[in-house]
């Protein structure tokens, strides 16, 4: 024990300024402390239990968000899962140029590039492959892409998409078929799709 | 109970069988059913209320998925603890390991006897009530250091340690907290102690004289460190000691340990309510003998349950003490306090033999001056927390 | 593991026992593990084991473009990442001789104060619940969620942010945000307060940290201590103010220091405290910041293949656990050559062996907290 008892020696308790009798004793500041719990304790019970009754839905008592029933509204920046956008024709806009896997650090885009037969000037891609255990959601590709062919806008977060390492490979026909549905549903209506296998369980 | 037993004997249901055995089989089954029916749901109840009044004081929602908003939680935790695996380690010692659980709970449960729930709900009122109280709770002390030792692991073994400085220094100031109440009360007996208060608030033994009411609060706290409660947890310590002696513990055998945690919580809660604070005494509104029955009861149990809130609350709120600065509180201030507080209630019984009203009344004004002060704090807090900006939801 | 030895203490012999603190422990954030040697509360000695979250982040520095690798440096220290994007693009910047558009710095410094604040609410929270308070840490975390609300607003993610890019920031901060980072300054000033209420005054909580785990200037400096941890020990130090960059130097902010106020000077409590005001400077930091924004590009045109010419730089910022540095050679390439990371955990781990003798085990458990170590920047 001597160890200690030298160490407590050298740091004997020297204050800059004395604390006063009132600050020395044990209560007043638990008992502040106990105000601060109190407080939220009481507020937040009485307008847990308006909300109940129906009343001041505008009032937030907890923080908490009863996710798969309710959720924050994600704001525009946030950067979901890809899509590939598609031209009026249905067609992919993509013309497989290779930007976004280039700028991909974690090279987790792989693209074959293909020539549609009546059009000597535009490539497309055959195969665009995301592997979503690779990627970072960094959102490089967005950026890179000079011809807005792949976004981030879906608004929904990377699920699990099944049990074995190729499930998790997002190919071209997955990717523009979030493009369609995202024109059809929207970004509420994809979210709901997404979220309605996690309620009510 | 003994009278209803022998009124069944003497119309002949239990004809043929020894009078003994009927006694034995018939406590048995009223131990089973006063376990099950109340003791399994209180301290249930109190560990999802415990739940949710953290969840509201740290703005969170809590348990709310199992029952109406979340009532039925603690049924939901212990079927998934009941067929939980019950896991040994192969290094424990398995006899000492897997009986500690029963021992702590006993000790516990054993407490229930003698607690007054009103002046006829009582099992046994002893004469010796409240030492019998004082001596089966001390029988957790020797449950948690099985658990601590049996396990086999540092972290159990250093919370076991810790836990039985811990909870034997603090029998001391709790005990002579208690002995207060039995000078003045003049008996050990839990109904006694009772019957010697009021129904009215400066009747109570917490007004009695400013040494009783010391005395509360010395006991409140020796029993919170007794009990293993925050700020004096450090025997459970979970973010020093992992989980302290219940580390190794699993499933059912973990539940034990926790169900006797909360349910001693109640028993804190009573014993405080029976000494200082009038236990189930009502003014005389009724006459009719089951009325004041149910009355007494809601009135005791609401003055016990506001000491587990109140335990509650200090958990949410305060951090743990240092195992040297427990045993420093203990020893440096609260026995000679409480040693104080039982010289100061001898002589104020000297010099007023048969009570102080006009001072008790003050006492009580003065209890009552605490309260608003602390409710204008609340008000304070509440001006300084500029809630109208807190109100925006996602900002 | 179980090896014993008799160690003398005070004339008689007892037993030492070794624990494994970690790396599954509640309280080493992260998994960080130390071999502690006790006489029974008393420790002996701490060794601290570090290694079990190394990602090779450095490595990965040299396989990966210069614009590639900002994503990776989130993950250098996940608590604040912001920081390590801005110190590795600012060495990037200084390498190639980039001009940052000024609307740009004033972008960085907004996104890194604000990442500030979430930091040191993480790191007094999670101090709090070490000691044994469990509401702190909710109503610290509680608002940390509205800056991450707001910093997925600023750069669309919550926690790896890649905001920062060379040049500038990705995206620029929109008024309406601006809106919103001012409610929230609003309201959080008064919230510092009532977290000084419910945990700083509480008598426990000073008794628990006052005097404990004391470091004296002179240990600071030879243990190479950075950022709150030297402040807490009266030094006033601050990249921000020694050695300016970004904007820093048109701002007004002070340097708290630690000062003894309830104990020793240097001991865990100034340490504790000094993260507190920083909180406060930074929400000062943040309002000048949001009253002086420039109009203008947030990004400078960078090329996209960004080659800086050969060289070598260092460039450092004052991350919330203190001075953290990147160290980069270009050999004029695509890919960075080398790529070398300083971060003020790693140095402040090499403290806790002195400090821990003759401590108990629960004052380790607060010094860890008050060291803010954080295993992500130490093993990287």
């Amino acid at each position: 024990m001597a160890p200690l008892a030298a160490q407590s020696r050298a740091n004997r308790m020297k204050r800059i300024e004395e604390m006063s009798l009132w600050e020395r004793l044990y209560f007043p500041e638990v008992i502040r402390g106990l105000t601060v719990t109190g407080y939220r304790f009481w507020r937040n019970l009485i307008v847990h239990t308006l909300h109940k009754l129906g009343l001041a839905r505008k009032v937030q008592a907890a923080i908490t968000v009863q996710y798969p029933d309710e959720r924050a509204p994600y704001p525009d920046t946030f950067r979901g899962r890809h899509r590939l956008t598609l031209k009026d024709d249905g067609l992919v806009q993509c013309t497989a140029c290779f930007l976004c896997a280039t700028a991909c650090p974690a090279e987790c885009i792989y693209i074959e590039a293909g020539e549609y037969p009546d059009n000597p000037v535009e490539k497309y891609p055959i195969r665009y492959e995301i592997d979503t255990l690779r990627c970072i959601y960094c959102g490089f590709c967005v950026e890179a892409c000079p011809c807005d062919a792949i976004r981030m806008d879906t608004g929904t977060h990377p699920g699990n998409l099944g049990f074995s390492r190729k499930d998790f490979v997002e190919n071209k026909e997955v990717l523009m078929q979030r493009s369609r549905e995202l024109a059809e549903k929207g970004k509420e209506g994809l979210y709901e799709e997404y979220v309605k296998p996690y309620r009510h369980v | 109970m003994q009278a209803y037993i022998d009124q069944l004997i003497r119309d002949g249901y239990f004809a043929g069988m020894p009078k003994e055995v009927v006694y034995a089989v018939a406590m048995v089954l009223a131990a089973f059913i006063v376990l099950s029916v109340f003791v399994a749901p209180l301290a249930g109840v109190t560990s999802w209320l415990e739940r949710r009044v953290w969840a509201r004081m740290q703005s969170r929602v809590g348990p709310n998925r199992v029952g109406p908003q979340g009532i039925l939680q603690w049924l939901a935790d212990g079927i998934k603890n009941l067929l939980k695996e019950d896991l040994i380690p192969s290094a424990a010692d398995a006899k000492l390991f897997s009986l500690a659980p029963y021992v702590v709970f006993v000790g516990f449960l054993c407490a229930f006897v003698v607690i007054p729930f009103g002046s006829q709900l009582i099992v046994a009122d002893l004469n010796i009530g409240i030492l019998y109280i004082l001596a089966v709770t001390s029988l957790v002390v020797v449950g948690i250091l099985m658990a601590g030792w049996s396990s086999n692991n540092k972290w159990s073994l250093l919370g076991g340690m810790r836990s039985a400085a811990q909870i034997v220094s603090y029998e001391i100031p709790a005990g002579l907290s208690i002995l207060t109440i039995v000078f003045l009360a003049g008996t050990m007996s839990m109904q006694g102690i009772i019957k010697a208060q009021g129904w009215a608030p400066w009747d109570w033994f917490l007004f009695n004289n400013p040494f009783t009411f010391a005395a509360f609060f010395l006991y409140f706290t020796a029993a919170l460190a007794e009990g293993n409660r925050t700020p004096f947890d450090i025997p459970e310590a979970e973010s020093e000691l992992v989980a302290g002696y219940v580390t190794e513990y699993s499933g059912m055998r973990f539940l034990f340990f926790f169900f006797a945690e909360w349910g001693n919580l109640y028993v804190i809660g009573a014993v405080a309510t029976t000494l200082f604070l009038g236990g189930w005494q009502v003014p005389p509104v009724t006459s009719d003998p089951i009325l004041l029955g149910v009355l007494q009861f809601v009135v005791f149990f609401l003055k016990a349950y506001l000491w587990v809130f109140i335990a509650m609350w200090v958990r949410a709120t305060l951090p743990r003490v240092r195992v040297d600065q427990l045993m420093a509180l203990c020893w440096k201030y609260m026995v000679p306090l409480s040693f104080l507080c039982l010289l100061g209630t001898i002589c104020w019984m000297l010099v007023f033999p048969k009570g102080n009203q006009i001072f008790s009344v003050a006492m009580f004004v003065l209890g009552l001056l605490i309260v608003a002060y602390f409710f204008k704090r609340v008000v304070f807090q509440i001006r300084h927390a500029r809630p109208e900006l807190y109100f925006k939801p996602h900002i | 593991m179980n090896e014993t030895a008799p160690v003398q203490s005070q004339g008689f012999y007892a037993e030492e026992m070794t624990i494994s603190v970690g790396p599954q422990h509640p309280s080493t954030h992260g998994v960080l593990r130390f071999v502690v040697k006790t006489d029974g509360e008393v420790i002996n000695e701490a060794i601290p084991d570090v290694g079990y979250l190394h990602r090779s982040i450095e490595k990965i520095g040299e396989k990966v473009t210069w614009h590639g690798y900002v994503p990776y440096t989130d993950r250098a220290d996940y608590l604040a990442a912001m920081f390590a994007n801005q110190v590795f693009c600012m060495a990037a910047e200084k390498l190639a001789g980039t001009e940052v558009t000024r609307r740009g710095e004033f972008c960085r410094v907004i996104a890194c104060e604000l990442n500030r604040i979430a930091s040191h609410l993480i790191s007094v929270g999670t101090f709090g619940q070490d000691i044994g308070a469990m509401t702190p840490f909710v109503h610290a975390l509680r608002e940390r969620e509205t800056i991450n609300n707001l910093m997925e607003e600023i750069c669309g993610a919550r926690l790896t942010y890649n905001y920062i890019r060379i040049g500038g920031v990705g995206y620029d901060i929109l008024p309406e945000t601006c809106t919103r980072i001012t409610e929230f300054l609003d309201h959080f000033e008064p919230i510092v307060d009532e977290f000084n209420r419910l945990l700083s005054n509480n008598k426990i909580f000073i008794e628990r940290l006052a005097g404990v785990a004391v470091i004296s200037k002179e240990d600071a400096f030879s243990y190479n201590l950075v950022g709150p941890n030297l402040r807490g020990c009266g030094i006033k130090w601050d990249i921000r103010r020694d050695i300016p960059y970004s904007v820093y130097p048109e701002l007004e902010f002070e340097v708290p220091v630690g000062t003894g106020q309830v104990g020793t000077l240097g001991d865990s409590y100034d340490r504790y405290w000094v993260r507190i005001r920083e909180l406060q400077e930074s929400c000062k930091i943040l309002r000048q910041c949001l009253k002086m924004f420039p109009k203008g590009p947030a990004i400078a045109k960078v090329p996209r293949k960004f080659k800086p010419p050969v060289g070598e730089c260092y460039a450092r910022v004052e991350a919330p656990r203190g001075d953290m540095g990147f160290y980069v050679v270009s050999d004029g390439s695509e890919y960075p050559y080398r790529v070398r990371i300083r971060t003020g955990s790693f140095t402040a781990m090499s403290i806790i062996d002195k400090l821990s003798k003759g401590i108990m085990v629960a004052d380790l458990i607060a010094l860890i907290g008050s060291l803010d170590v954080d295993a992500p920047e130490i093993d990287r």
